[in-house]
């Protein structure tokens, strides 16, 4: 096949110039065999080994507005998430209990796939996995968001937006509504005579003279925080973190979710061409493990950073 | 409410009646989309998404052979307000600022080049005080740029209002919602033509020419911005190519 010369570079930059294109085009029309070659040689096309992840930041408090919300990248993979706390009456079962309320967006900005009357359908799955994982970790107690019991308690909006789609959309977003969590901080309170419960902001706290009806801005105490991997499975190789490429052209993937105690809290293998043998999720819970810690200090990390400022 | 203070002359959030708040730009935030870019007005935050040239994907929205289909879709996050009751699109504010914002754009993209393709600008606010319409309009600039789409020229946009008898630069959500007049200019930087122009509220004529006249030159001033920008971000890439 004749590959087109360009001028620059002389007879060793030429080939390497036609190298590149063939290497380019060989992996857009033979996706599998490219990715073959290279889990022959436990490597990946990005350079990392099979059972490492990409570099992961967290970074809180990125939308001043909302009460708790955090901005999350791995690799490319972008997500914001951010949560606004109402005050709502609890439901006659549960008067000492607040509730959490999980909405996962994909803009058409994070991926060319997504258009305006074609929305993800990946959207909708990661939804509904999210609040489920966030649900029955028991990550928040849900008596914490009672304001007071029977008549008035907090309901929690936790809006997640995809600003860039690379592959591992789940395990970005449970991390950012994570850090979101460990960030929120639930505002001063204070009720009007007719029994109306409003937001008291700081500047407002010296003038007030209705009684407070909580005396402090606090934090939530999380336990057992739950900390995700999605792997993806071709024959016997298992590749963690993948990119969308990946993802695209292996197919089947598992997302474990375990927590900090070390309680499995969630698997999702929703079908795929590629069987999970039981040696194979063992091998996937203790890579999880293993990622487990490195989220926890990169998490510990960014609040520390954030109250040193 | 006194939004202009009479002893120091400064606004409520410090600035002169005639400047502008800090802009912030950056190109590139969004590695699967062809071109984008993260545009801040003070506390105004937007991002803009550019997809294409690429195959209409929707026979029976293109018009003629001749031209691209260009295309916008402007949507807020929850949680870009005050408040979070708000249906992020689909509403009507968000269905006429996207419309507003294709026109805008469609009047400088050279449309002819890329006959019977489909043009994608998609923006999300991700904070917004005031201005949105207009950093939406400066960010789809940058990412058109980005994505490299020829242009006729860059159009950047600014709004400015009148206040306790003072014309203002660029006003913020406390300042827009006052309930005085609000102009909003879009125009073509080095061809001086305005495309973009709306405005709200009554206003004597001879003072609507003041406020014109400011709003142009904020856009001046943020085209100067975006030049420098783009001309940073020109010259990363020249870096790593090795050149």
């Amino acid at each position: 096949m004749e590959t087109t010369q360009t001028t620059e570079g002389g007879g060793g930059g030429a080939t390497g110039i036609a190298a590149q294109m063939e290497v380019e085009a060989f992996r857009r029309l033979f996706p599998l065999p490219f990715y073959k070659r290279h889990l022959l040689e436990s490597v990946r096309p990005d350079a990392r080994a099979l059972d490492s992840a990409r570099d992961t930041t967290i970074s809180l408090g990125p939308v001043a507005s909302a009460d708790g919300s955090a901005l999350v990248k791995i690799g490319e993979t972008t997500m914001l998430a951010a949560i606004k706390l109402e005050v709502m009456t609890p439901s006659k079962e549960r008067p000492d209990e607040g509730s959490i309320v999980v909405e996962f967006y994909m803009p058409p900005i994070c991926s060319p796939m997504v258009r305006p009357g074609r929305p993800a359908e990946v959207a909708p799955v990661i939804s509904k996995q999210l609040l489920d994982v966030i649900r029955s970790s028991g990550m928040v107690n849900l008596k914490e968001l009672c304001l007071i019991s029977g008549k008035a308690s907090w309901i929690a909006y936790l809006d997640i937006y995809c600003l860039n789609a690379d592959g591992s959309l789940f395990d970005a977003a449970l991390l950012s509504a994570v850090a979101a969590f460990t960030h929120l901080q639930i505002p001063l309170v204070s009720v009007t005579e007719e029994g109306r419960v409003f937001t008291v902001s700081s500047e407002q706290e010296e003038k007030t003279k209705f009684e407070l009806v909580n005396k402090e801005k606090r934090k939530l105490s999380l336990s057992s925080i739950p900390f995700p991997l999605t792997c993806v499975i071709h024959e016997d190789y298992i590749l963690v973190d993948p990119t969308a490429e990946e993802e695209t052209v292996m197919e089947t993937s598992i997302t474990l979710v375990l927590d900090t105690l070390g309680n499995l809290v969630s698997i999702y293998k929703p079908g795929g061409v590629g069987l999970a043998s039981t040696e194979i999720m063992k091998e996937c819970i203790t890579r999880t493990k293993r990622r487990i810690q490195e989220l926890k200090t990169i998490l510990e990390e960014s609040v520390s950073v954030m109250e040193v400022d | 409410m006194e939004y202009v203070n009479p002893l120091t002359g400064l606004r409520i959030d410090g600035r002169r009646p005639t400047e502008m708040r800090h802009l912030k730009a950056q190109i590139g935030v969004v590695s699967k989309a062809d071109g984008s870019a993260l545009f801040e007005m003070g506390n105004t935050r937007v991002i803009a998404a550019v997809y294409g040239p690429r195959e209409v994907q929707n026979k029976g929205q293109q018009m003629n052979n001749t031209e691209a289909l260009v295309r916008c879709e402007y949507s807020m996050a929850n949680f870009s307000t005050g408040d979070r009751a708000r249906k992020p699109k689909g509403d009507r504010r968000s269905t006429e600022i996207s419309l507003v914002i294709r026109q805008t754009m469609e009047a400088c993209i050279l449309t002819k080049l890329m006959p019977r393709s489909q043009i994608d600008i998609f923006v999300q606010v991700l904070q917004a005080d005031g201005g949105t319409r207009s950093a939406c309009i400066n960010a789809a600039t940058l990412a058109l740029a980005d994505a490299g789409i020829p242009m006729r020229d860059i159009v950047t946009s600014c709004s400015a209002g009148y206040l306790c008898t003072m014309p203002l630069l660029d006003l913020n959500y406390a300042e827009d919602s006052a309930g005085g007049p609000d102009v909003t200019v879009g125009i073509l930087a080095k061809m001086d033509k305005v495309t973009l122009l709306q405005m709200d509220a009554k206003l004597p004529l001879d003072t609507f020419e003041t406020v014109m006249q400011l709003a142009i030159e904020g856009c001046k001033a943020i085209a100067q911005y975006i030049r420098e920008i783009m001309l940073q971000n020109t010259k990363q890439l020249e870096c790593r190519r090795g050149s």
